[in-house]
């Protein structure tokens, strides 16, 4: 396998109405998939939320997480990801999320830390358009001096490799608080957030709409790496369903980590 | 028993474990950390599983080491750090 770049490849975007929590999992499941088999060509998808959610990742306690209580009565479904890293407290609006599903090829020989940066530099140079000055911070934070702007976290399928983020656009702190529990050893990280009402580093820092900030990323990609529109297939459509009715909405996954 | 670790440039690792006759039960690795493939958590748990509660942190990152499937990928965790957060279950009314 050679090393390819980024113009190697003729980029698909996914930008669709907004679904439900386990379809976002599924739809990740699926397009890696689709990209590693080579039926799918390498996509980035800007996701759109119906619903409010709690991510967690993979490998996360259901239950050192999350205060199950409280995620009902907020009306907080909670779903888990197929990917490490920490839990993301969404509300429709609050952030901005979205994957790249890649041929491994692109990040051949790279380290981890480097694999993270390399996804995400589009991502930090669309925020130096937008003005505001953000660096990447290993393992897997963009960060600014705003504060903490987003988390990635990377899975790696048959020939693909999955990098998906979320950036916090303008988050109620308290509700999150709230809902995710978040234990003494990790508090340290998120000092910024117990001390605000509101976790709003990409709103506070470029004043503008979250779909102007939307449309300034993707019109970054676009210029740096090409990018043509496109939409999930019917066939990709049907399986990320069943999934997410299946396997993404069963008590054996979301409880896999109990 | 509950024990946290974050490890220095890396993630938090969780362990919730009980001890029954001076062994590990019920052992749970969790945390925010980054494991392929997924299936070598439980690799992990089981190779915990039974550990004499007197075991040393090296005794038990050499036990989850042994256990892990030739192709594993770990970014932020390491046997090092779960042996750590293992130890710090067993000793956390030591360390209160």
């Amino acid at each position: 396998m050679m090393r390819t770049d980024w113009r190697d490849h003729d980029w698909q975007l996914i930008h669709t109405i907004p679904q439900s929590p386990s379809l976002h999992m599924a739809l990740d499941d699926v397009l890696t998939h689709e990209v590693g088999a080579g039926r799918r060509k390498p996509t980035l998808r800007i996701w759109e939320w119906a619903a409010p959610a709690v991510v967690i990742g993979r490998f996360q306690s259901l239950r050192n997480e999350v205060d199950a209580d409280a995620a009902q009565r907020h009306g907080i479904e909670v779903v888990r990801r197929v990917s490490g890293g920490g839990a993301m407290f969404i509300e429709p609006g609050n952030t901005i999320t979205y994957s790249i599903y890649a041929p491994q090829s692109l990040v051949k020989d790279l380290s981890f830390q480097e694999a993270y940066a390399f996804f995400d530099a589009w991502v930090l140079e669309a925020l130096a358009e937008l003005g505001i000055k953000a660096w990447y911070q290993p393992l897997n934070d963009i960060t600014s001096e705003g504060g903490k702007i987003a988390g990635a976290a990377q899975v790696h399928r048959g020939g693909a490799v999955l990098h998906h983020v979320t950036m916090a656009y303008d988050i109620d702190a308290t509700k999150m608080l709230d809902v995710l529990r978040i234990g003494r050893e990790k508090l340290s990280d998120k000092g910024t957030v117990s001390a605000a009402k509101r976790v709003d580093p990409l709103r506070s820092q470029t004043g503008l709409p979250r779909e102007a900030v939307i449309e300034r990323m993707v019109a970054t990609f676009r210029r740096l790496h090409g990018l043509s529109d496109d939409i999930v297939r019917p066939d990709e459509q049907a399986r990320s369903e069943e999934l997410a009715l299946g396997k993404f909405s069963s008590t054996a996954w979301l409880a896999d980590v109990a | 028993m509950h024990g946290e670790y974050k490890m220095p440039g890396g993630k938090l690792v969780v362990i919730d474990l009980d001890v029954r006759d001076g062994r590990l039960a019920d052992v749970q690795l969790s945390g925010d950390f980054f494991l392929e493939p997924d299936s070598a958590l439980h690799a992990i748990n089981a190779a915990l599983e039974g550990q004499p509660e007197q075991a040393s942190e090296t005794a038990l990152a050499d036990a989850v080491l042994d256990a892990l499937p030739p192709d594993v990928m770990m970014y932020g965790l390491s046997p090092q750090a779960i042996a750590v957060a293992v130890s710090r279950a067993l000793h956390r009314e030591a360390e209160a």
